[in-house]
């Protein structure tokens, strides 16, 4: 029960977010009626997810025949959720899938196409003027954090590459490999010679 | 199995809570009960339930194995919580009938239904468990949830649901049952007779209704009588999932 009761949040949550996507709910159409179950491995836990024009229901039993079964250890599930290459995470060898994976690829698809409009939630509860007001604020800040973090990043690589000296640059590091790249060649090509000439030194003793 | 008998001429009677009355006045004292309680039954529900009658239900659809194309037939349906999902799980080929008894429960569920936009699949009837107005082998699956406990004969509506139902259709029946934990069990009986009439009145203003409820949960069959009922009535591989320590019990079997 007490999953029951958190999956039922979790599809409560799901749902307001999948409504914030006007192009989401409609995707979910053509699924409807198919259901996915998600084994999970270790620990062992099912879960059955049904695609629907009203969003996703999900349930820890399901008395029918899933269309789309699919078993992994928890950590592939994750980095599933997570990943940005998804297909990868699914043609891993821990990840089996049984059935008709097209139905899990869309879910997916849509999952990962989502473009929330949290701006319109939020007019709701504040109205627009207020939203308009936050919204830009909001804005300006993320674009003002992602840019300061951008310029960091960059000035500490330079710092710790140019001035500290306590790591080599990656053009250095690369100008570095590719000398030691001939060099292998190089000891490759005179071990062989050293061969052929040894080998040539035994013919003439012998003859 | 409830009923009791006496002689030969006098009518004979059953239970209304902890009261006996003649058979032909239950159905009238039962739908009393629900005329008064309808405008308040979903509040009523969330208060006294801390609405776990929420994961009950959901439980219950999760064993249904409804699927799109199927008929389903939700009896005692009320304010029309399981048929809004069955609407939903059925699609457009299929169909949904919330059937009721009671007018004023029937209303509610309506109104409530058609006014979250849930129609075109589902069909409203007000129809009396024991003597179903369908065609026999006509539904996938019947559901009955927190009514049966309310029907005179429940051995005949029991019947009656096996009729109405396809063979390999599946009867699900939710309703209240005997807790399995014996401290549960005391705590359970402080909640019902001292809380739940007190509810009632502050509510709904109300206190039998909810001392009916209460009366009548004990007087319902507990898990294994009312699954011996659903084999004898000719139900198949008939089994039971205790919820929330057997205060709540799913029964489910399967027309052969």
């Amino acid at each position: 029960m007490l999953l029951a009761g958190l999956l039922a949040s979790v599809e409560h949550g799901l749902n307001r977010v999948l409504r914030l996507d006007s192009t989401a709910l409609p995707r979910l159409r053509p699924l409807d009626g198919k259901v996915i179950a998600i084994d999970c491995r270790q620990p062992a836990l099912q879960l059955f997810i049904l695609p629907g024009d009203e969003g996703l229901m999900l349930a820890t039993h399901w008395a029918n025949e899933a269309d789309c079964t699919l078993r992994a250890p928890a950590s592939s599930l994750l980095r599933l959720a997570l990943s940005q290459d998804k297909s990868a995470v699914l043609h891993s060898p821990q990840v089996e899938l049984e059935g008709d994976s097209a139905v899990l690829l869309d879910l997916v698809a849509v999952l990962q196409d989502l473009e929330l409009d949290w701006e319109y939630e939020v007019s709701r509860w504040l109205g627009p003027v207020a939203t308009q007001m936050l919204s830009g604020h909001l804005r300006s800040r993320a674009n003002w954090t992602r840019q300061g973090l951008a310029a960091l990043n960059q000035n500490l690589s330079e710092y710790l590459a140019e001035e500290a000296r306590t790591l080599v640059g990656q053009r250095e590091a690369e100008a570095r490999f590719s000398e030691l790249d001939t060099l292998k060649v190089d000891i490759e090509r005179l071990e062989a010679r050293l061969e052929r000439l040894a080998r040539s030194l035994d013919t003439s003793d012998n003859a | 199995m409830n009923d009791q008998r006496k002689g030969d001429h006098a009518e004979p009677t059953t239970h209304f809570g902890y009261k006996d009355v003649p058979e032909s006045q239950k159905a009238e004292k039962v739908a009393e009960v629900f005329h008064s309680v309808a405008a308040k039954y979903d509040l009523m529900n969330d208060v006294l339930s801390g609405g776990m009658h929420r994961l009950w239900k959901r439980f219950t659809i999760e064993l249904s194995g409804v699927r799109p194309g199927n008929r389903v037939l939700d009896i005692a349906g009320g304010t029309g919580d399981l048929a809004a999902k069955f609407s939903q799980l059925v699609g457009p080929s299929g169909q949904v009938v919330l059937a009721d008894i009671n007018e004023s429960m029937l209303k509610v569920g309506r109104d409530r239904l058609l006014d979250r936009g849930v129609a075109g699949n589902i069909e409203f009837v007000q129809a009396d468990a024991e003597k179903l107005p369908f065609p026999d082998n006509h539904f996938d699956c019947v559901t009955i949830a927190f009514g049966l406990r309310n029907v005179t004969h429940k051995d005949e509506a029991i019947r009656s649901m096996l009729r109405v139902l396809k063979p390999g259709g599946r009867l699900l029946v939710l309703e209240f049952s005997k807790p399995t934990n014996k401290l549960m069990s005391k705590v359970y009986d402080a909640y019902s007779f001292a809380f739940m009439p007190l509810a009632g009145k502050l509510i709904t203003n109300d206190s039998e209704s909810y001392r009916y409820l209460a009366e009548s949960i004990r007087m319902h069959p507990d898990q294994e009588t009312l699954k011996a009922m659903m084999v004898e009535a000719g139900f198949d591989r008939v089994t039971y999932h205790n919820m929330t320590s057997g205060i709540v019990a799913l029964h489910r079997g399967i027309k052969p």
